[in-house]
């Protein structure tokens, strides 16, 4: 049952930093990508189908970490508090921006919500790479925590390559061409470096004992091709590349 | 002390966003259900406004709930250390079979508007509101637990479910969220009313538009005002002794407590008493409104009509959500000084290893972000609310734009 929640951990995790690793390295890139604001408008279009989609991997992680290692969640987020702080408060940063956007027709307020999600996006970044750097390096602010600032080009890296294939042929999608990235490789790269981090974590000594860890993990696995097909269906419904700005 | 303030100011604040959430989804869904069958182009027109109002209250929920979900292990590592093994369960399920669905399938309903077709469109508004009070149920289980926990044994000092049965049946649980979801909807109801009334107040143009929010507004008001106040009641008989309890019974939890884990104040404090008479007064307001809209409401032309109901309606809107915020302080303080009430004490719920000084800092960095977001969310409804039906951004069709520049100057 224990070998089970770790698998379907490093699912979930890699899950959202493939998916949502993508939207945030846009938003890293959205100044250089989007030159004004109606170009801008254009490139978070790219994600926007997805992106609400994409953070529920990591809500899904921080629940499974609470149901089946509640030692864990305390070791790992308590340890590393200040980094976890600057991570969700860039997240409310980003998200706010991303959401209340589209909402007020005034150049002033979308300049500030750019100003928004780009600064959000490097810091969920930065904090990322220092999170999973600290946590490589045994836990707890160490080392790692510097060495894995650099990490946070790696979103971006992966950012451009959603770009290429999303934004519509023509200067968009030619300006986010000029980085050699390719998404299924960057991809690859994102999904194995929560399984990379987690390898030394001491996941017998956190889990759950009883029947909590039980019912945790085999709800999991039913409703995980539930899960899937919901998300497919998002992904078939918006395939393709982006021709005209959403809701955001 | 700073930990306890954070988390009850980032649980209340989310829990005011979340009222509106769960009864406004619910009427976006019928209204979106009655245009759907009938082809209706009024009651198209009306998914699209309130859509809109529920669509900016939940983007802005959600990310307190997000901050609230990592509090727990920030701020609480005594609690996960201890009751980790049940209490993490619910809010595991919660996030990975309630909260997963909703946010997948809501980004679905706002992007693919124009662009599904309208039955699958349909379902998803469905699965949405479903997934949602899923979502409630929950947290109610994760908080009931709380409450009066049950279905556990204590092996080595730290918790272990043994009975799934009663932990998700645990009427502490079960009756709150009934309570809770028709506290929504009187929420939702009374917020439906009050801007129809400001528009008809206003006489602006939309008189068709406003009777039937209204009407919907008061059917909705009138139906769930007696149920919260039942399944509210029906809870009295699982609340703790030391809460709401006769004088004898609370002396004798007292005493027990005493005896098990050593002398300490029991009683919890007065602020609690203050939230339930807070919570009662609010909703026999309420009741009153509901009578004066019983009235009122089987004749569809007069609602149109009368200045004085109409600002009635509007001045109505701010008691469900004291009436909610109170409930919920009730609930919460009167379990004090237990976080799990008779099991772990919340002091000793608190991470140790947190200094003062970042504690200080991240509770003022989050409390200004959350004022910050509370007054954008109320500005943004207040200015969605009174622009009315032509305002709306959702599923109006986007403008057409070459997706490139014809000619760019410089190269």
């Amino acid at each position: 049952m224990e070998s089970l929640a770790v698998v379907l951990l490093a699912v979930f995790s890699a899950g959202y930093l493939v998916l949502a690793g993508a939207d945030i390295g846009v938003g890293m890139l959205l100044p250089w990508l989007g030159r004004d604001q109606r170009e801008r408008r254009l490139v978070i279009a790219s994600f926007a189908p997805f992106f609400l989609g994409n953070e529920v991997w990591l809500v899904a992680s921080a629940g499974l970490v609470a149901g089946a290692f509640p030692g864990l969640e305390h070791d790992l987020l308590e340890g590393l508090y200040p980094l976890v702080a600057v991570l969700l408060i860039g997240w409310v940063v980003r998200d706010m921006g991303l959401w209340l956007r589209g909402r007020v027709d005034a150049v002033a307020w979308r300049g500030g919500c750019d100003a928004a999600i780009v600064a959000g996006s490097w810091a969920l970044a930065l904090a990322w790479g220092s999170v999973l750097g600290s946590v490589l390096w045994g836990g707890g602010l160490n080392a790692g925590s510097v060495l894995g600032l650099p990490l946070a080009v790696v979103f971006a890296w992966h950012g451009a390559g959603f770009a290429r294939w999303r934004l519509p042929v023509g200067v968009l999608a030619a300006r986010a061409g000029r980085v050699r990235s390719r998404y299924a490789v960057s991809a690859v790269v994102m999904a194995s470096a929560p399984v990379v981090a987690g390898v030394r974590l001491p996941w017998s000594e956190a889990v759950a004992e009883g029947a909590g860890l039980t019912m945790t993990a085999v709800t999991t696995v039913v409703v995980l091709p539930l899960l899937l097909g919901s998300q497919a269906l998002v992904w078939w419904t918006f395939r393709g590349r982006v021709e005209s700005p959403s809701y955001l | 002390m700073l930990a306890r303030v954070q988390f009850a100011l980032t649980a209340g604040t989310h829990f005011l966003f979340v009222a509106l959430t769960l009864g406004l989804a619910t009427l976006v869904a019928l209204t979106q259900t009655r245009a759907t069958v009938s082809g209706s182009a009024v009651h198209a027109r009306m998914v699209r406004f309130w859509g809109q109002l529920y669509v900016v209250n939940y983007a802005v929920g959600i990310v307190t709930g997000l901050v609230m979900e990592f509090q727990f292990g920030l701020n609480w590592a005594g609690m996960s250390r201890v009751t980790g093994g049940v209490f993490g369960a619910p809010l595991a399920l919660e996030t990975i079979v309630a909260f997963f669905v909703e946010s997948t399938f809501l980004g679905l309903w706002i992007f693919g508007w124009d662009r599904l077709n309208r039955w699958v469109h349909l379902s998803l508004i469905w699965v949405v509101t479903l997934t949602a009070y899923l979502s409630a149920y929950f947290v109610l289980v994760a908080n009931g637990w709380l409450q009066r926990p049950v279905g556990f044994e204590m092996v080595d000092g730290t918790a272990r479910l043994t009975d799934v049965g009663a932990l998700l049946g645990n009427p502490t649980a079960v009756l709150a969220f009934f309570h809770v979801l028709f506290g929504g909807l009187l929420t939702a109801g009374f917020f439906m009313a009050g801007v129809s009334g400001y528009h008809l107040l206003r006489r602006t143009a939309e008189v068709e538009f406003f009777r039937r929010s209204m009407r919907i507004g008061l059917l909705t008001v009138i139906l769930s005002v007696m149920p919260v106040v039942m399944f509210g009641g029906a809870q009295f008989e699982y609340v703790q002794p030391t809460k709401a309890g006769g004088q004898e019974d609370a002396q004798a939890a007292v005493a027990d407590f005493t005896a098990r884990f050593g002398p300490d104040e029991y009683m919890p404090p007065g602020l609690a008493g203050v939230g339930e008479g807070l919570m009662m007064g609010m909703w026999s307001l309420m009741i009153l409104v509901a009578c004066v809209a019983l009235v009122k409401f089987p004749f569809g032309k007069w609602l149109v009509r009368g200045r004085v109901f109409h600002v009635l309606m509007i001045v109505a809107v701010p008691l469900p959500y004291v009436a909610m915020v109170s409930g919920w302080v009730f609930r919460e303080v009167g379990r004090q000084p237990w976080m799990v009430y008779g099991v772990l004490k919340t002091r000793d719920a608190l991470s140790p290893g947190v200094g003062a000084g970042t504690m200080t800092v991240s509770f003022v960095a989050f409390m200004v972000l959350f004022a910050v977001l509370f007054a954008v969310n109320a500005w943004l409804l207040v200015r969605f609310a009174r622009r009315g039906p032509e305002g709306s951004g959702l599923g109006a069709s986007a403008p057409v734009e070459p997706a490139a520049p014809v000619m760019s100057p410089t190269f």
